[in-house]
């Protein structure tokens, strides 16, 4: 990761030689170099260009294949664009710190929003977590987060707006703590809200051999959708609206809690 | 020292049995081990007296209560975190600024106006800390929020420092502190260069200010 500018140094000038290739131009911004070759990016990432860069609406007959091969979330495929061409291309969102990862023959899955940009020698799928989108394969991808990403081992419980993503984890799960809830007074707290919530009553946990990827704020980034699944019988979220069941939906719901009630009578 | 920086916005705190801290309600990201977070309606340490206390004063900010045995990050809202040792003198910082801190540290409030006086709760509404500021005494550390980072600057007896009273984040040490005006007929007519207040702290100590007029 590049450092921040020497103070007193004044701007740093970059022209299409002094870019970097495929690498971070300062913490908020990511240099793409295109040589004939493709990128996916999320519409309205791209801030600069040099060179001649083509940016397609995904869903075009001529880039058929190539959503054949690495896009494999159809319904979400209209927030995506494919760049191609020749130059060096600038990406960045919002001034949240950017940053980029190399996957060997792996997987990560992150929420959609973070995703800014990949190369299609991943393919990318929806999660079966709702809200969040699983890279898999070789190559390189691009990711915003809010505050530098730090990488822990597990087993670790994280905050659920925390979370950027996890690689290799085969078992992300919610975590209650139930000493918390439970008991007389655990239960009036669940009902009324009296006696204040630490906020810290549910987290994800993550167990076994992996990476967990969190960002150092509660600061969520704007949800993409992921897309809709297909309604069946045993598809997490087939059921509902997209999104609407994801973990970034509000606060968790506990039981005891009104929403119970409200889903019971088909409120 | 409990508190471990990771980066500019988290830092790392380890808590063992037996030994307690408080932290801003909502700001744990992480953790590994047993730890357990239990609200604390109280705000922080003393009785009942010490609630009320702070209560009217409206320093009252959710914290709660971290015990167990393991490691947890902390963070909060993208804010720069700066954490300080305090070695037996009083930190006054602004009870919404305080991320975590140790439970061995003494909590307190105190009034503007005990300093200064009048001019003591002007100084309090200028710089947005209000009448009432909270002050922890005692040996440990201290993780404390700023939009933007955060600069150190020292104050020594032949040095005073003055200091844009919405970029004050928080001091300690033997520092007295004033307001000090610079308003002239040019501020009366709309015309003022927007630094007419400035805090001015002097004696020996330290003061800590963000680089950023953004309140939290």
């Amino acid at each position: 990761m590049s450092t921040y500018g020497v103070p007193g140094g004044g701007p740093v000038v970059h022209d299409p030689m002094t870019l970097p290739s495929d690498d971070n131009v300062n913490n908020y911004t990511f240099c793409v170099e295109l040589k004939g070759s493709q990128w996916f990016l999320q519409k309205g990432k791209m801030i600069a260009y040099y060179g001649s860069i083509d940016f397609n609406g995904i869903g075009h007959g001529r880039l058929d294949r190539l959503v054949r091969t690495s896009f494999h979330s159809p319904l979400h495929a209209s927030d995506w664009v494919v760049a191609e061409g020749s130059g060096k291309m600038l990406l960045a969102d919002r001034a949240f710190d950017v940053n980029s990862y190399d996957l060997d023959d792996g997987n990560l899955t992150i929420r959609s929003g973070n995703l800014l940009a990949f190369q299609p020698s991943l393919s990318l799928k929806q999660s079966i977590v709702p809200g969040f989108l699983t890279l898999i394969g070789t190559g390189k991808f691009v990711a915003a987060s809010n505050g530098p990403v730090v990488f822990m081992e597990p087993p670790i419980r994280v905050d659920p707006q925390a979370l950027v993503g996890w690689a290799d984890c085969p078992s992300p799960c919610h975590h209650y703590d139930h000493g918390y809830m439970a008991g007389v007074m655990g239960g009036l707290r669940a009902l009324t809200g009296l006696g204040g919530v630490s906020g810290e009553e549910h987290q994800f946990e993550f167990v076994g051999a992996g990476t967990v990827l969190l960002q150092s704020s509660e600061t969520l980034m704007a949800e993409q959708a992921t897309g809709a699944v297909p309604h069946e019988p045993g598809v997490p979220g087939g059921g509902g609206a997209p999104g609407g069941h994801g973990p970034q939906a509000g606060a968790p719901r506990l039981p005891g809690q009104l929403g119970d009630l409200q889903r019971r009578f088909g409120l | 020292m409990p508190f471990r920086e990771i980066n500019s916005k988290m830092i790392e705190a380890t808590v063992a049995p037996g030994q307690r801290l408080f932290s801003q309600r909502g700001a744990m990201l992480a953790y590994r081990g047993e730890v357990s977070f239990t609200p604390n309606t109280q705000g922080g340490q003393g009785g009942l007296v010490s609630m009320i206390g702070r209560r009217v004063a409206n320093e009252a900010t959710p914290l709660m209560t971290v015990e167990g045995s393991g490691t947890v990050l902390f963070g909060h809202g993208g804010h720069h975190v700066q954490v300080i040792a305090l070695t037996g003198d009083t930190l006054y910082v602004e009870a919404d600024r305080l991320l975590a801190f140790d439970g061995t540290l003494q909590q307190g409030t105190m009034f503007m106006g005990s300093q200064g006086g009048v001019m003591g709760m002007v100084r309090g509404q200028v710089t947005g800390q209000g009448l009432f500021t909270t002050t922890l005494k005692g040996h440990g550390s201290v993780a404390v929020m700023a939009h933007g980072g955060v600069i150190e600057v020292p104050i020594t007896p032949q040095r005073p420092v003055h200091v844009d009273p919405q970029a004050y984040v928080a001091h300690h040490g033997d520092v007295r502190n004033k307001l000090s005006t610079a308003l002239g007929w040019r501020d009366m007519v709309g015309r003022g260069s927007g630094e007419a207040f400035q805090l001015e702290l002097s004696g020996s100590g330290v003061v800590y200010v963000q680089a950023s007029e953004e309140k939290l």
